[in-house]
C-alpha cells in the first residue's frame, strides 16, 4: 500500500516537472508536447489500433527474444563455469559478439535470419545472452567447494551436483544478469525493428518522427517501451523472490 | 524399515600400504606414508594425531573421495565407491545446504540414490529422531544454533543407515559441554547398533572416553605411531571416566603422541647441539 502510494506520489511529480519545463521553456509540441497531450494521443493510438498492432509485434520479439538468450546463456554460462577449457575456447568470441555494437550486427542478422520474426528474435536473443551468461558463469564459480565435497561424499554425479547445487548456488547472480538482460531485449528489439520490419514500436517512433512529424505519437510510443521494460523487469523480480529466498 | 537388527553389522575397514601425496611447490608433499591400519568390524576406533599427521585425509581415503597414489583400501572386503550406502561421513563443519530444509537435507544421500519421496521422508525422519532434532525438520540451517546443526550432519550421515560411520571432529566447533553430551549420545547410538565407527579427533579425553581402540598418528608424514587398547566397560558413564584407570589409558595416549613426536624432534635437537 505504501509502496503503491510512493509510486503514484513520483509519478505525479514527474508529470508535474514535465509540464512545468513546457510552460516555463515555452516548447512547441512538436519539439517536447504537453503531458496529456501525449495521453489524449495515446487514447487515439489505442482505439484507431495502430498501438496494439505496433506492441504485440515487439512484446512478441521481447519475449521470444529473451527467452531464447537467456535459455541459451544459462546453458552456455554453466558450461563456462564448469570448464576452465570451455571458457579459454569460447569467451574471446562471445566478448567479440559483445563488443561488436549491435546496431552493426543487425542488418547482418537481418540477413542471415531471412528479415522476419525470427530475424528480430536472434537479435534480441544476441543482446540479452551476454550479461546472462556471464553472470552464470560467475555464480556457478561461486558454488561452496565444501558443499560440492559433501555432495561427492554421497556419490553425487556432475549432472546431479549441477542441478542440486551449482544452479541454486548461482542462482542470487543469475537473476542479477536477467534483471540487465530483459531490459536489454526491449533494446534489442527495436534495433532490431529499425534494421528491417514494419510493424513494432521502433518502427513506430521512426513513422511518427519522420513521416507524421507526429512528436506526441513519438512520445506515446516511447512511453509504452519503457513500461514494457519495467513489467519485464518486475516479472523478473517476481520470480526473483519466489525462488531465491534466503 | 529395519529395526531390530543383530549386534555388531559393522564392516572391516583395512588400508594397505597407503600413502598419499599433495602436489606442493617444493616438490610432493607426504601426508601418509604407507600407512597401514586394519579397523575391527563393529568397533569404536579413534584416530588422534597433531594438525598434520594426515588423520582427515586418512578418512577421505576411507570414504572414497580421495585415490591413494599407492596401496589399497577395502570395506567389508571390498573397494568402497562413495554413495554406495555402506560409509556415512560427518564432517567438520555441518556442511548443510542453506535453501534447503533440515529434512530434506537429511534426505539428501536417499534423494541422490533415487529413494522415492515416501521413502525419503520417513527415514530422514527417523534418522532426525535419532539426533533428538524431530522438532527442527521444517526449519532451514541457517535457523539452526551451531549443535544442532551438526546434529542434522549427523544424521545426513546415518539416514542411509551405513555400516560404517565416519566422522571428521564433528564436534570440534561446540562448546565443551554440548560436547559432552554429544560423546554420550554418540556413545548410544553405537551402542544400538554396534556399526563400526571411525571418530577422528584432537582429544585425548575424547578419545578415551569413547573409543575401544586408540589409533595414534605421527606428524607429516603420516603413520601409525602406536594403537592403545581402552578395556574399559560400557556403557561409558562420567564415574568411570574419572577413574585411575582411565587416566592410566589417557597418560598412554599422551605417551605414544610424545614418542612419535620424538622422532621429528631429535633431529632438530641434534643439530641445535652441534651448531
Amino acid at each position: 500500500m505504501r509502496r503503491l502510494a510512493t509510486g503514484i506520489a513520483s509519478l505525479a511529480a514527474f508529470l508535474l516537472i514535465w509540464k512545468l519545463v513546457v510552460l516555463v521553456g515555452g516548447y512547441p509540441g512538436y519539439i517536447l508536447p504537453a503531458p496529456e497531450a501525449v495521453v489524449e494521443r495515446g487514447i487515439r493510438a489505442v482505439q484507431s489500433g495502430v498501438l496494439w498492432e505496433h506492441l504485440a509485434a515487439t512484446l512478441s520479439e521481447v519475449v521470444l527474444g529473451f527467452a531464447l538468450g537467456a535459455s541459451l546463456a544459462v546453458v552456455a554460462g554453466t558450461a563456462l563455469g564448469k570448464s576452465v577449457l570451455v571458457e579459454r575456447a569460447l569467451s574471446p568470441y562471445i566478448v567479440a559478439a559483445q563488443a561488436v555494437p549491435i546496431l552493426a550486427l543487425a542488418p547482418l542478422l537481418d540477413i542471415w535470419f531471412g528479415g522476419g520474426l525470427l530475424a528480430r528474435v536472434a537479435i534480441c536473443a544476441l543482446i540479452v545472452f551476454f550479461p546472462i551468461a556471464i553472470a552464470t558463469m560467475v555464480g556457478i564459480r561461486s558454488t561452496d567447494p565444501l558443499l560440492d565435497e559433501m555432495l561427492r561424499s554421497l556419490g553425487a554425479t556432475a549432472p546431479q551436483r549441477t542441478r542440486l547445487l551449482e544452479i541454486p548456488s548461482a542462482l542470487p547472480v543469475i537473476f542479477g544478469g536477467l534483471r540487465v538482460g530483459v531490459t536489454l531485449a526491449v533494446i534489442g528489439a527495436v534495433v532490431a525493428e529499425w534494421a528491417g520490419a514494419r510493424t513494432g514500436l521502433g518502427v513506430l517512433v521512426l513513422i511518427a518522427n519522420q513521416g507524421l512529424f507526429d512528436t506526441e505519437l513519438m512520445f506515446v510510443a516511447l512511453a509504452t517501451l519503457a513500461i514494457i521494460g519495467l513489467v519485464f523487469y518486475g516479472l523478473v523480480v517476481l520470480v526473483e523472490r519466489r525462488l531465491v529466498s534466503r | 524399515m529395519i529395526l531390530e537388527v543383530p549386534a555388531n553389522t559393522g564392516l572391516a575397514v583395512r588400508l594397505d600400504r597407503v600413502s598419499v601425496a599433495f602436489p606442493a611447490p617444493s616438490g610432493a608433499l607426504d601426508v601418509l606414508d604407507a600407512l597401514d591400519l586394519e579397523v575391527p568390524a563393529g568397533s569404536f576406533t579413534a584416530i588422534i594425531g597433531p594438525n598434520g599427521s594426515g588423520k582427515s585425509t586418512l578418512l577421505r581415503v576411507i570414504a572414497g573421495l580421495l585415490r591413494p597414489a599407492s596401496g589399497s583400501v577395502s570395506v567389508g572386503g571390498t573397494a568402497l565407491q562413495p554413495g554406495d550406502g555402506r560409509v556415512g561421513l560427518a564432517f567438520q563443519q555441518p556442511r548443510l545446504v542453506p535453501w534447503r530444509s533440515t529434512l530434506d537435507n537429511v534426505a539428501l544421500p536417499l534423494e541422490l540414490s533415487g529413494a522415492s519421496m515416501g521413502v525419503r521422508r520417513d527415514l530422514a525422519a527417523t534418522a532426525l529422531e535419532r539426533v533428538g532434532l524431530a522438532a527442527a525438520a521444517d526449519l532451514r540451517p541457517g535457523q539452526l544454533s551451531g549443535g544442532m546443526a551438526q546434529r542434522a550432519a549427523l544424521a545426513r550421515a546415518l539416514v542411509m543407515d551405513p555400516r560404517v560411520l565416519l566422522l571428521d571432529e564433528p564436534f570440534s566447533a561446540l562448546d565443551a559441554l554440548t560436547r559432552e553430551t554429544f560423546n554420550a549420545e554418540l556413545q548410544g547410538l553405537w551402542l544400538e547398533r554396534r556399526r563400526t565407527v571411525v571418530l577422528v579427533t584432537h582429544s585425548v579425553s575424547e578419545a578415551v572416553a569413547l573409543a575401544d581402540r586408540v589409533v595414534v598418528m605421527s606428524p607429516r608424514p603420516g603413520r601409525v605411531a602406536g594403537v592403545v587398547d581402552v578395556d574399559l566397560a560400557r556403557p561409558r558413564t562420567p564415574d568411570l571416566l574419572g577413574d585411575d584407570r582411565a587416566a592410566v589409558l589417557a597418560a598412554e595416549v599422551r605417551r605414544t603422541l610424545a614418542s612419535g613426536h620424538k622422532v621429528e624432534l631429535r633431529g632438530w635437537a641434534e643439530g641445535v647441539a652441534t651448531a
